[in-house]
């Protein structure tokens, strides 16, 4: 089978001052691969620093690699950091739903915002499909004429996720998008992707620092450390055996 | 004798409108020596105790409370200058975000330095900056950080959030205090510098034998090394004890949940299966249900729940529940 | 979770709506709107609802004291001045002049200040330093000292002022526009704007405009305080409206001569220019706090 997210050698290098005319460069990512099957999650992890954040830019488009391919169901994307086709396919959910939504809109408004730029549906087309996203990640279809604050951090985080897959993405990029969640939220809240996953085979790529839900989730894992990747490999195989040691260290706890 | 008592802590937010009330009648008490725990997710009124404690929050919050008694003293009576000073020389307290809490224009060793008792030292003044590098070199040792030249001289971005929190648990042991107040101090960091931070936190106390108050949503994390664990869920104190009893065999509906909707304590559960969690949301502030704040959510809701439940004492562990859960 | 909030009104508001909420609790802001809008009316409509004509003169009543005085009359309410010109007749129209004016100048103003504080805000590199390090070196200098110095370039008259108030006024409000557009670009949504496909002008349109027009109206109600400040102090100093028009700065210059004789020629422009500015800055405090206590709750 065709793996629906391929990445094959991605390099990114930030330029960081380093006096007055002299600057350095530093290696957020070096020659980064994985391959993410339909339906599947891929879990990453890894300190602050190792680039993990910077890889979710890079796939979500909001940053520009230096070198290597972004492949998508066979395509390529973003070829050596340029991005040749604008993909709806691959969304990303940030860190906090709150500011990642316009205070000032209303949700149908940013709603049909994303679907005016990215699809030909009329308006009642349009109408049609928000309400459906929205029964879909478990609101109400009137909940389409509140604002983001009026909405509770659970109820929030479903928005986020409407905004995300009403594009009908084959991959959601979650960065750090469930660590900063209360439990019973965030058990809400997984309980959602997966049977996400399960009714539209959603794939998911979890950037995350909660080892449990990394166990939880995750079929496959990238461990990071400084830019390069250090393993990868089944999550299930990686917990029993990691080769590395700084990987072992990073599972251990 | 109890190093801290309160019974019937309330506090109250006053908007204009009408009052809120966002801590309801919540009891605590901690031995000398004791590490506790506050559990509760955002809006439970966790920090809200803390802060009262301290005394820190601003005049639109009113506190009340049969007796906060520090010590035998009741801090309710005392003066507020009186107060203060007792609650800097004993209680100290460190946050969720180390970087924002240090200075970002002056040393770590100047900040520290700030922290150290003028009455530790001796000498005329030229020689205490002496001592007060060694002191200030002690500390970080005691909580772990050997390249104390190099962090002494840094400012505070130049430093790790783990190392920062560690900074900022240097400086709250600078006066050696009783009790230590952390307020979900392991939030912002990675999962190994999480682990650090307790050990170091479970070695203060074991070392010094100082109290601890953890402030934590992750019930998980704090079973294994807490003497007695409070549940709390929109202000009210649902669940209290000893730690191995509270996770061991949870009487009220939210521990249970609580519990249950974390995948660590779960080993048999099934790759990918759906995780435990109640039904709707936590109410804001403006709208908490009247009697057990749970009644919307909770499985086990039935009439009587609209009345405030009392709490029920079963050998030390108090649930406040009208149908505690009898398992075994 | 809506059964929570379905019978909560206030909870299901627009923050428009919320805004005003806030506004309105605040009742010496409510007052200073009322009166701005009163002012505004009268700017409008006053040569049409004003009972004498602008330079009409009564010979047979010089300097009449206003009507509640002894030698006052009842024709002429507020009195006349030293050419028996109708006082309220000519301190009506001074409002389109000083504050209809100075309206159409911060309106003017806004419009130019915002096209070139987003363009400033947007760029980025070469051409935008060059606009902020321009503009730094103006906002260096007063307003109205920059205004005079316009006004003796261009020479003395009233819409000359208008134009110098126009550029003394524009580089503090590209700046704060500028500073505006800038913090909204590096929030959350706008880069999940950007990755749904917006390009620059969706983005300033639904993602950027929407956050900050109330805060625009913030940065509009001072500037137009300071534009009813410098017409009427350029009209003082004979700089901007001349001697015939009816201009409340003017009007004071005019009837100095005469401050012993007929006090209450000086004193009722006076009043007047301390209401319409001090409204102005009631509306624009209030707007301000109620804009701090909506992002606080």
């Amino acid at each position: 089978m065709q793996p629906i997210l391929k990445v094959q050698a991605l390099n990114k290098q930030y330029k960081t001052r380093d006096g007055l005319f002299r600057s350095r460069f530093f290696s957020a990512l070096e020659n980064v691969s994985f391959c993410l099957n339909k339906g599947e999650t891929l879990a990453v992890i890894g300190e602050t620093g190792s680039g993990k954040s910077t890889l979710g830019r890079i796939l979500a488009g909001a940053e520009a690699s230096d070198r290597g391919q972004i492949l998508l169901q066979g395509q390529i994307i973003e070829d050596d950091g340029k991005r040749i086709v604008h993909s709806k396919e691959l969304r990303l959910i940030f860190q906090d739903p709150m500011k990642s939504l316009n205070p000032s809109l209303t949700i149908e408004k940013i709603l049909s915002e994303i679907l005016e730029l990215n699809t030909q549906l009329n308006e009642q087309q349009r109408r049609d499909k928000i309400n459906e996203t929205l029964l879909t990640v478990g609101l109400l279809a009137e909940h389409r004429n509140y604002y983001a604050h009026m909405f509770s951090g659970g109820q929030i985080q479903r928005v986020a996720l409407a905004r995300a897959i009403i594009l009908d993405p084959l991959v959601l990029i979650l960065d750090e998008a469930l660590s900063s969640l209360d439990p019973s939220v965030r058990a809400q809240t997984v309980n959602l992707l997966l049977s996400l996953q399960r009714k539209i085979g959603l794939s998911y790529v979890l950037i995350t620092n909660h080892l449990s839900l990394v166990r939880h989730m995750s079929d496959s894992l990238l461990i990071l450390d400084q830019g390069k990747a250090i393993e990868y490999g089944k999550t299930s195989e990686l917990f029993s055996c990691a080769q590395s040691k700084q990987g072992q260290r990073l599972l251990s706890c | 004798m109890h190093l801290l008592d309160i019974r019937n802590l309330t506090i109250e937010l006053n908007t204009g409108d009408h009052v809120i009330r966002a801590v309801d009648k919540v009891n605590l008490s901690l031995k000398e020596g004791e590490v506790h725990a506050l559990v509760g997710e955002s809006g439970s009124g966790k920090s809200l105790i803390a802060k009262a404690l301290m005394g820190v929050l601003n005049e639109r919050w009113q506190v009340t409370a049969d007796r906060i008694h520090w010590q035998g003293v009741d801090l309710m009576r005392l003066p507020p200058e009186k107060r203060r000073k007792l609650i800097g020389k004993e209680i100290a307290m460190i946050y969720q975000e180390p970087s924002s809490c240090l200075d970002p224009t002056a040393k770590i060793f100047e900040q520290i330095a700030e922290s150290i008792p003028e009455q530790g030292l001796s000498g005329y003044f030229w020689q205490r900056k002496k001592q007060r590098k060694q002191r200030a070199t002690a500390l970080l040792h005691k909580v772990g950080i050997k390249r104390h030249t190099k962090v002494l001289d840094s400012y505070p971005h130049e430093l790790s959030e783990g190392v920062c929190q560690k900074v900022m648990i240097a400086m709250a042991i600078a006066r050696s205090p009783k009790l230590l107040i952390a307020d979900e101090p392991t939030t912002a960091l990675e999962s190994t510098t999480r682990a650090q931070i307790f050990r170091l936190l479970k070695s203060l106390n074991q070392l010094k034998s100082m109290s601890i108050l953890m402030i934590s949503h992750e019930l998980a994390e704090l079973n294994d090394w807490t003497h007695g664990l409070h549940v709390l869920y929109c202000g009210q104190m649902v669940e209290a004890g000893p730690s191995k009893k509270v996770f061991g065999s949870p009487k009220h509906p939210y521990t249970q949940a609580l519990i249950k909707s974390s995948p660590e304590h779960n080993v048999a559960l099934e790759h990918k299966s759906e995780l435990y969690a109640l039904k709707g949301t936590i109410p804001t502030l403006q709208h908490l249900p009247i009697g057990c704040r749970l009644g919307p959510r909770c499985p086990q809701a039935q009439k009587d729940c609209v009345a405030t439940p009392q709490a029920n004492d079963f050998h030390g562990h108090t649930v406040a529940c009208h149908f505690p859960l009898s398992q075994k | 979770m809506a059964k929570f909030k379905l019978f909560n009104e206030d909870a299901n508001k627009s923050p428009l709506k919320h805004l005003w909420r806030h506004f309105k609790s605040n009742h010496s802001a409510l007052v200073g709107l009322w009166v701005f809008l009163l002012l505004a009316i009268l700017a409008i409509s006053a040569p049409l609802i004003a009972p004498y004509g602008v330079n009409e003169q009564n010979a047979q009543a010089l300097i009449l004291p206003p009507s509640w005085d002894d030698a006052g009359q009842v024709e002429f309410i507020l009195g006349t001045d030293g050419l028996g010109r109708d006082l309220l007749s000519r301190l009506m129209n001074g409002a389109t002049s000083t504050f209809g004016l100075a309206i159409l100048a911060a309106l003017l103003t806004t419009a130019i200040g915002v096209v070139l504080g987003v363009f400033a805000g947007l760029t980025r590199g070469v051409k935008s330093s060059v606009l902020n390090h321009l503009l730094d070196i103006t906002l260096a200098i007063p307003s109205l000292l920059l205004a005079i110095v316009i006004v003796a370039i261009l020479g003395p008259g009233l819409m000359n002022t208008v134009w110098a108030i126009i550029f003394a006024l524009l580089p503090q409000y590209i700046h704060s526009v500028r500073n505006l557009v800038a913090q909204e670009l590096s929030k959350d949504y706008i880069v999940a704007q950007r990755l749904d496909g917006a390009n620059k002008w969706q983005i300033l349109k639904t993602g950027i405009l929407p956050n900050i027009y109330e805060h625009i109206v913030v940065i509009f109600t001072m500037s137009l305080s300071t534009a009813v400040l410098d017409i009427a102090a350029l009209g003082f100093l004979q700089l901007g409206a001349q001697a015939p028009t009816a201009e409340w700065g003017a009007i004071l210059a005019e009837n100095l001569s005469l401050i012993y004789l007929a006090p209450w020629t000086v004193a009722l422009p006076g009043i007047l220019l301390f209401i319409a500015i001090l409204s102005t800055n009631l509306v624009g405090d209030g707007l301000r706090h109620a804009l701090q206590k909506r992002r606080a709750s």
